[in-house]
């Protein structure tokens, strides 16, 4: 362990909040569905690496740049998240205990798809700006970054105030946040739950589309890979308080900066671990994470 | 020692509405004391404070002189405390002599690695089953039963843990004429060999006639005690049902 | 017919004794070997997953630190996995007991979530302790003293042995007070506390135990291949498959995960012999495990039960629960 110069650790730091927000988009739609119908999609790292090869399969063929691919990616992910969610999940709705097996067992099928059509082959999406750096310039500090974390950043940002324009004031978001709060309640009010909640599934999807494109030009993945990040992305929704948009935000954020902060102290290798151990010690000692609610308990 | 359970300034909130507010009360030994009050008066939220399934915000909880507050739910069973829900609550795949046995207390390892039942326990299993009429159904799952069946057998497993008290939330919710009767005698032979009960119930009718005394609860607070008579009597009382 | 139902076990017994001598490929000694190996490890996954119904996704972290402790033992100490794994399995089942006392203050969804963050724990710390694992590389045991005529079979009978002592241990706890006890907590765990079971010992007992033989099985295993490495041993495809076997057969059934490990490895071994793909093999088992969970999730032997029943007795239950309840309303009129 070394204590890097000022210079270096706030290039560490500010790269750490780039990649947060990326963090926070891919995050997004994991925390939404667990709001929505109290299930952990572990599928969710499975369909964020599918939008990637996606974007990758739409790069190589027609030469579509990935911010652009959305057009294609995000309704095909929300189509699949609604047909997944009415008619496979819809049908465990009296187990609840298995659900989370079930999107276990779909994750395990699509990594073992992709690696059939893509092999274990690392791949990434490579354009004309993808090694540019912006040098910023900060007193006497000189950062220098990468313009797709930061594009990627913004894209990202953009996305995320979308979705929570989204949520607080269409009526749709309105009848999303009826179902989180009381589903009984949402449905006696006329609220068509199932309908809800499976657009809500569709919704978690096509916003982990755009983060896998954006995803797709910053790392390298192959089919293997969702293992990796659907832990990253498990630990930000924990930390943050499952279902709560705002705290998978910060939590994105944090974990982003503590990861590339250990990166740099610590051997890379190791650096995964920040997020399983934060994973691990929230469960145990505050589950309900920074933002969520608290369940009364004796 | 004549008070068995006492309760000292309790208070539960959930967020801004106060469920239970500084309530104290006791109940005697041997007595069958009733608990009723207007809906919303906190009756089963004080249940739920007593048995710790909810945290209070403060007060206290005795039993025997002894705090009991925050204790765990399976020494509060050691302690002799015990408890039924408005909605029966039973290990449904288990058969209904399971649901009978777990309820035992163990003493020592030796116990949990008992192979079947032990022939004494098997027995007042059985015999309690006999004293409810459930012994022909022993070994159907519980889920088979009718609903007061299924009533019955809650009562009857949690006699298997020799309460000394038992807190009955609604035992006669939805129950026809001739169990309300069956329960009532239950409850009277039970008390005559030494359990001393807490009931809570909407049935005027079996309060009035089994329960001595009464402690009417409304908004959170005990607002009156004492006889079957004096409560019917007490306008403070009728104020609580009627008013508001 | 009825002698069949008392004697099939032992039938069962000499059957799989016999096995190694019919079959005399070593490629048969491997299938029987990984075989028995998943059956013990499902029926001791079991013990917690079926019968108090916390289904722990991260299992294989026993697996791989059973097999880690006896290679190293091994290699250190000069201590033959074979009477070392059941003495080591002792160790990796007190740090479960202690992981378990903290991953069972949380429940449900938020439980398996923890399994899964301590396997990938686990696996990272193998992966970087490089001077007591070797890291990535793996590390390798000294092969078998005995002749290579033998080759696998003194494994596949000690996976046996293995199996029957889980098999044992499993029949006794479903019988006893304790296995009453977790059952209660699968059904309703807020009233089991309030009957009286301390439903935390209960669970850290229980988890603990059914890392036993998990563990076992690694130590064995990691003798059985000599060379293991992090990857392989703390996979989550391991702990997956131990699940996979329980609930195709029955979940919370004794029987049951011998019956699914019995037809879903050589079932999935077969395929990975026609299509040789691993990536394939995955679809394979997700799609298996997808099917099982919407149309099958009770696993077979509890649904066929169910069939018995239905098929006996629909009508006659019917009268008799009404009967029953005239005769208790005379009683109490």
């Amino acid at each position: 362990m070394h204590l890097p110069s000022l210079n270096v650790l706030t290039q560490v730091v500010v790269i750490g909040l780039l990649t947060g927000g990326v963090y926070a988009l891919m995050a997004a739609g994991l925390t939404l569905i667990f709001g929505v119908m109290r299930v952990i999609n572990i599928a969710h790292g499975a369909f964020l690496v599918l939008s990637a090869y996606i974007a990758y399969w739409l790069f190589n063929s027609f030469g579509l740049d990935p911010f652009l691919s959305v057009i294609v990616s995000v309704p095909l992910l929300f189509v699949i998240g609604y047909v997944f969610q009415s008619q496979l999940l819809a049908k465990l709705r009296n187990e609840p205990g298995l659900v989370v097996l079930l999107t276990f067992s779909i994750a395990l099928t699509l990594e073992g798809v992709m690696g059939v059509i893509w092999q274990s082959t690392g791949r990434s999406i490579r354009t004309w700006y993808t090694s540019q750096v912006w040098p910023v310039t900060l007193g006497d500090i000189t950062l220098r970054l990468p313009v797709v974390r930061v594009v990627g950043f913004f894209a990202a940002i953009i996305a995320l105030v979308l979705l929570y324009l989204l949520i607080s004031r269409s009526d749709l978001g309105r009848a999303i946040r009826a179902t989180v709060q009381n589903k009984d309640a949402a449905q006696l009010v006329g609220v068509n739950v199932a309908r809800v909640q499976a657009v809500t599934f569709g919704i978690g999807l096509a916003t982990v589309a755009g983060g896998g494109a954006i995803f797709s030009l910053i790392w390298t993945f192959n089919a293997g890979s969702h293992e990796e990040w659907i832990s990253k992305m498990l630990a930000v929704i924990v930390l943050g308080g499952m279902g709560s948009l705002p705290g998978a935000f910060v939590a994105a954020l944090l974990m982003g900066m503590a990861e590339s902060t250990a990166a740099v102290m610590m051997s890379s290798y190791i650096s995964p671990i920040v997020f399983y151990l934060i994973l691990f010690l929230t469960l145990i000692f505050r589950p309900q994470g920074l933002m969520g609610t608290i369940i009364r308990k004796g | 020692m004549a008070t068995l359970l006492k309760t000292e300034g309790l208070t539960c909130r959930f967020g801004g509405i106060i469920a239970v507010n500084n309530c104290s009360i006791s109940v005697e030994r041997g007595s069958i004391t009733g608990l009723i009050g207007p809906n919303g008066s906190g009756k089963t939220t004080l249940f739920n404070l007593i048995t710790n399934v909810y945290k209070a915000d403060s007060g206290h909880v005795y039993m025997r002189d002894k705090r009991i507050t925050g204790m765990a739910p399976h020494r509060l069973c050691q302690q002799g405390l015990s408890r039924t829900f408005q909605i029966t609550r039973l290990f449904w795949d288990l058969t209904v002599l399971e649901n009978m046995i777990v309820p035992v207390r163990q003493v020592g390892f030796r116990s949990l690695l008992a192979l079947g039942m032990h022939g004494h326990e098997k027995e007042r299993a059985l015999s309690l089953l006999k004293r409810v009429g459930l012994d022909h159904m022993k070994d159907e799952p519980a889920r088979k039963l009718s609903f007061g069946q299924q009533k019955l057998l809650e009562f009857a497993a949690i006699l298997m843990a020799e309460p000394e008290l038992v807190l009955l939330d609604e035992p006669a919710g939805g129950v026809n004429p001739s169990m309300i009767r069956f329960l009532m005698d239950l409850i009277r032979s039970l008390n005559r060999e030494g359990v001393t009960f807490l009931v809570v119930e909407h049935n005027m009718g079996l309060v009035m006639e089994l329960c001595n005394p009464i402690l009417v609860l409304d908004q959170g607070q005990k607002i009156a005690e004492g006889s079957p008579e004096a409560v019917q009597a007490n306008p403070v009382v009728l104020d609580a049902y009627l008013g508001d | 017919m009825k002698q069949l139902r008392r004697w099939w076990p032992a039938l069962a017994l000499i059957v799989l004794l016999g096995y190694p001598w019919l079959y005399r490929e070593p490629y048969f000694h491997v299938l029987g070997f990984n075989t028995l190996m998943f059956a013990a490890m499902g029926i001791s996954w079991n013990i917690m997953g079926g019968y108090t119904g916390y289904k722990s996704l991260g299992h294989s972290a026993f697996f791989g630190l059973g097999a880690y402790l006896v290679a190293i033992a091994h290699n250190q100490l000069g201590w033959n996995p074979l009477w070392s794994a059941p003495l080591l399995a002792i160790v990796v089942t007190v740090v479960a007991m202690f992981l378990g006392w903290v991953m069972l203050r949380t429940s449900g969804s938020a439980f398996v979530l923890a399994t899964i963050a301590m396997l990938l724990i686990f696996r990272l710390l193998a992966l970087n302790l490089k001077e007591i694992t070797k890291g990535a590389p793996g590390l390798s045991q000294p092969l078998p003293p005995w002749s290579p005529e033998f080759s696998r079979m003194p494994f596949y009978y000690t996976m046996l042995v293995v199996l029957i002592a889980a098999l044992a241990v499993s029949m006794f706890i479903r019988h006893s007070r304790f296995g009453l006890g977790l059952l209660a907590i699968r059904d309703d765990e807020g009233k089991a506390e309030m009957v009286g079971v301390n439903t935390t010992l209960y669970k850290v007992v229980a988890f603990g135990v059914s890392a036993y033989f998990v563990a076992v099985a690694g130590g064995i295993w990691s003798y059985f291949t000599t060379h293991i490495s992090p990857v392989f041993a703390f996979d989550i495809i391991v702990g997956v498959e131990m699940i996979m076997v329980t609930m195709l057969g029955g979940l919370g059934t004794l029987w049951g995960p011998v019956l699914g490990a019995f037809i879903y490895i050589p079932a999935s071994d077969l395929i990975l012999f026609r299509f040789g793909s691993s990536t394939l093999h995955l679809v394979v088992l997700g799609v298996l495990m997808t099917v099982i969970l919407l149309f099958l999730p009770r696993g077979i032997l509890p649904t066929i039960a169910g069939w018995i029943e239905e098929r006996r007795a629909p009508r006659a239950a019917h009268e008799g629960a009404r009967s029953m309840i005239e005769m208790h309303e005379e009683r109490i009129a």
